[in-house]
């Protein structure tokens, strides 16, 4: 049994977060109460032609950026013909023989590349709810911009499986194209899966709309096993259509694709060939920010540890705040650990950006340096968090730590002698009497004293 | 009866803006006309609208030579007071909810639309035969075709009940009724005038074009219809008056005859009149030599796997469930859709949306579609290179003149060979007009085709209103609507 290899691919469909509809001026927002966004386009009235949104455009570019693809610098659109409810005119428009994105990849965690075919541009359609037996149609949906990503079957674990949905999605979020909510519909997944025991490709089959990442290993789990059973039971397998049920863990077969369906695409011939060059490119190519991969990498070389890694790129913004910096010679690992502790809770807590806050480019040098150089504690800096993040101007100076040996003897000379009794029961074997003569050192100083110097010090006095 | 709508647009505007007329007066006309029409002009007329419409107008407005007058719109141009039926029982009762562009531009130029104008279903036919609510007959004999499939605009100008109407011409739906029927009719340039609520039948093809009594009325009144619609990505509109050519010698005009135009397919009496022209037209200074266009003769199969193709496609949003015929009692959603569409489809419509799916089925899309786009683009190059020799190319409209309400009806093949002549300058995009050239001995309208390059309708205006002046025919025909 264990000689089957599974094969598999993935098509992904994502709602772009443009304000408009592509191919109407109805508003882009599924969600707002049912069948308020929408006009005579979407509802596909008699002489009513489509418009194209160029944001959708933009973003799909972006979108191609991203993820390594050829871009055509000719496109147009094609009309897929088929009858269904959920469709108002009759057709979706999509873009079947010239895609804007071809031959792309994607690195997943393992540095595996994962060839991606085509992304292409195409409109949502209504949404349909079933209801006692009647169907209703949510028209906020049908001509929402989808981008369509169609992988290679080049997966072969269910491991490799996820780790593309998940790097694609970190991806996609990062390029800002899409909020890419799994669990709302703005980013599905169909996954194509078959097994063989060669390097020809079994039957496969598709299943359709995996509602999340875990239960997209799962799909496959149960996939293949039903696969391979199927195959060593001597049964003959159907290139079929199925559906993940998640309460259960099984597939279901929805229904088989041998009749290949004739949608009898040709040219929309209401939309004009769109031509790009190499400035509408350079354009968007400015908007292209640094992704995770490369984030990633960076931070090794800077020698972030790899739970801080991770934590950044699963915060965008702190991760944008942080790439401020990489030119600059600081402790990557104090300016990681401050920005993931402190500075997350303040923000969280406060609701700000800390785009909005008093730590600029120039004050976070300065405060990452002065703990790095011990001038203040990890205790004082907390304490002072607000202040450096609210006030006008940075007072570091009164918190400094006192790093001088001359201070710090003159404090624990002070206080031996104002504790006699303490003195007496440490040299009588109370280790504990220490730790109090210690907090009496830093009370006396305001806290500024340098803990570990302190420690050292009182330890010499008291052993003398 | 006042016959104030008998007289030029010229001088109803100067009636109306010295107030001895106002434009109830003229609407009034027009529903006395359309009273005594039997001719099926009109699937449906707006008396109380044209009224009050025309009574809110207010002071004449001088510079604007369309103020107050009335027009009927073809019934696939869709409208907010009054249905638009497309000539089909799928649309009988159907109300847009927006107005077409050009409805937007002629209430801003002050017009008044009287009502909407009998068609071929879905402007599908070549002699209004195929309409839900009856053929339309054609003014110079009522027992003949108006031809389509603008039948309705065609003969309502024609027989004076209104002196502006538009059409919609895909392969010649505008110039061969306004052949039939004595008019002058213009297709202008692909993407001249919006299709923004032009209920489309094939959409590389469609066009909206005026209809008018002679060749002035006809560019004045495109001057309003090209102002860019942003609705519409392949509409480019270039606005300009149309006018500024006509009456203007053409002597060294270059004028291009296809050889195909004047093949024996071509009936004898409108070759002769085609003859004429040419002699005419020679004799006041215009060169006219015979050329051969490649590609035009395939225009027609063409046009069957293009227009079919995009028609199967455009008339897919009719499935009953948005608007529109919706038939009962279907047990499921494929029973729904193929009763729906079963009744509520006449049989051209039918058959042209099975051969159109036929054509972009499976292997055909390469076999048939793609191969005929190519050739489409042939045929424009074609067109390209006389255009670079010559100024317009002439023609007649059609191959024949009207036939009898009833013939050829079991004949599908015929609409499409109806329109031989002027299909070719669709599949270009180029503009074309039919205008009248002549009679035959039975006393039936010729018109002749003038087709020019992209954009130069004011020259092949400039052409029409020479041959317009030095004929002086009498267009208004004398058959029994007339009385």
């Amino acid at each position: 049994m264990s000689n089957y290899k599974p094969t598999i691919g993935i098509e992904v469909h994502l709602e772009l977060n443009t304000d408009a509809k592509v191919f109407s001026l109805s508003k882009n927002n599924y969600s707002d109460v049912a069948n308020t966004n929408i006009n005579e386009i979407d509802l596909a009235y008699p002489g009513v032609l489509p418009t194209f949104n160029k944001g959708v455009l933009d973003k799909a570019l972006l979108a191609c950026l991203g993820l390594n693809m050829n871009i055509s610098r000719k496109m147009h659109f094609d009309r897929k013909n088929y009858y269904y409810p959920d469709l108002p005119k009759g057709y979706q428009i999509t873009q079947f023989n010239t895609p804007i994105g071809l031959n792309g990849y994607l690195t997943l965690s393992t540095g595996k590349k994962v060839g991606i075919s085509d992304i292409h541009i195409e409109e949502d359609t209504c949404k349909s709810l079933h209801h006692n037996g009647k169907t209703l149609l949510n028209y906020n949906r049908c001509g929402v911009p989808l981008i369509e990503i169609v992988s290679c079957a080049d997966m072969n674990s269910k491991e490799e499986a996820m780790d593309y949905a998940e790097r694609l999605r970190e991806t996609l979020l990062y390029l800002g194209v899409s909020d890419c909510k799994i669990e709302e519909g703005s980013m599905r997944f169909d996954v194509n899966i078959s097994v063989s025991k060669d390097d020809t490709l079994g039957v496969r089959s598709e299943i359709k709309n995996i509602g999340s990442i875990s239960n997209i290993g799962d799909a496959i789990d149960y996939e293949v096993k039903r696969k391979i059973e199927a195959l060593e039971n001597g049964e003959e397998l159907l290139f079929e259509t199925r559906r993940f049920d998640s309460d259960t863990g099984k597939t279901i077969f929805m229904r088989t694709k041998d009749t290949n369906n004739d949608y009898r695409y040709f040219p929309e011939p209401d939309i004009p060939y769109i031509y790009l060059d190499e400035d509408d490119i350079l354009s968007v190519k400015e908007k292209l920010v640094m992704l995770p991969k490369e984030r990633r990498e960076e931070y090794k070389k800077r020698s972030i540890s790899n739970i801080n890694i991770e934590k950044l790129i699963a915060n965008k913004e702190l991760s944008d705040y942080l790439n401020i910096f990489l030119d600059e010679n600081i402790d990557f690992n104090i300016a990681s650990n401050i920005l993931l502790g402190d500075i997350s809770s303040y923000l969280n807590k406060t609701r700000k950006s800390i785009f909005d806050t008093k730590l600029d480019k120039e004050r976070f040098i300065i405060v990452v340096n002065a703990l790095k150089a011990e001038e203040i504690s990890s205790k004082i800096f907390k304490e002072i968090l607000n202040s450096i993040m609210e006030d006008d101007a940075l007072d570091l100076d009164s918190h400094k730590q006192v790093n001088s040996d001359e201070k710090i003897i003159e404090i624990v000379t002070k206080v031996i002698n104002d504790y006699p009794d303490s003195v007496k029961d440490y040299k009588n074997g109370k280790d504990n009497a220490i730790k109090f003569l210690m907090g009496m050192c830093m009370k006396e100083s305001g806290g500024k004293l340098n803990p570990k110097m302190v420690m050292d010090i009182l330890q010499d006095f008291l052993n003398k | 009866m006042s016959k104030y709508l008998d007289l030029g647009i010229n001088e109803i505007h100067d009636l109306l803006v010295k107030k001895e007329i106002t434009p109830v007066d003229l609407v009034n006309e027009v529903f006395d006309r359309i009273d005594l029409d039997k001719l099926n002009c009109f699937i449906t007329t707006d008396k109380e609208g044209a009224l009050k419409r025309a009574e809110s107008l207010g002071e004449p407005d001088e510079n604007n030579i369309l103020w107050g007058l009335p027009i009927a719109l073809k019934d696939n141009m869709v409208t907010t007071n009054m249905r638009t039926t497309a000539g089909s029982k799928m649309l009988e009762n159907f109300v847009s909810v927006y107005d077409a562009h050009i409805v937007d531009l002629i209430n801003e130029n002050k017009m008044i639309i009287i009502g909407k104008t009998n068609m071929d279903e879905f402007a599908m036919g070549s002699s209004n035969q195929t309409s839900y609510f009856g053929p339309v007959r054609n003014p110079w004999n009522n027992s003949l075709v108006s031809g389509g499939s603008s039948g309705g605009s065609a003969s309502s100008v024609s027989s004076r009940i209104v002196p502006f109407a538009l059409g919609s011409d895909t392969g010649g739906s505008i110039r061969q009724p306004s052949s039939f029927c004595g008019i002058v009719g213009l297709k202008p340039t692909y993407g001249r005038v919006s299709r923004y609520g032009l209920i489309a039948f094939a959409s590389s093809l469609d066009q909206i074009g005026p209809m008018t009594r002679n060749v002035f009325e006809n560019a004045s009144l495109l001057n309003i219809l090209c102002k860019k619609d942003k609705r519409d990505l392949t509409h480019i509109g270039k606005e300009e008056d149309f006018t500024r050519l006509i009456g203007e010698p053409i002597s060294g005009m270059k004028i291009a005859i296809p050889e195909f135009y004047i093949s024996d397919v071509i009936d004898s009496q409108v070759l002769d009149k085609i003859n004429d022209i040419r002699k005419l037209l020679e004799d006041n200074g215009a060169t006219v030599e015979t050329v051969k266009v490649p590609y035009i003769d395939y225009a027609v199969p063409l046009y069957q796997i293009i227009a079919l193709g995009e028609a199967s496609s455009n008339l897919a949003r009719f499935d009953g469930i948005k608007y529109g015929y919706s038939a009962k009692n279907a047990k499921n959603i494929d029973e729904f859709y193929k009763k729906t569409r079963s009744e509520g489809f006449g049989d051209e419509v039918k058959r042209r949306i099975m051969v159109g799916s036929f054509m972009l089925s499976g292997k055909n899309v390469s076999e048939y579609y793609n191969k005929a786009l190519k050739i489409r683009k042939s045929i424009s190059n074609s067109f390209e290179e006389i255009f670079k020799e010559y100024d317009l190319v002439i023609g007649p409209t059609t191959t024949c003149l009207p036939y009898e309400i009833g013939e050829f009806l079991q004949d599908p093949n015929r609409s499409f060979v109806d329109d031989v002549l002027t299909i070719p300058v669709n599949m270009a995009g180029l503009p074309g007009m039919s205008v009248p050239i002549g009679f035959s001995k039975e006393h039936l309208p010729i018109g002749m085709q003038i087709i020019g390059n992209k954009w130069e309708e004011a020259v092949m205006y400039k052409l029409a209103a020479f041959i317009e002046s030095k004929l002086s025919l009498d267009l208004v025909p004398g058959g029994d609507n007339n009385e």
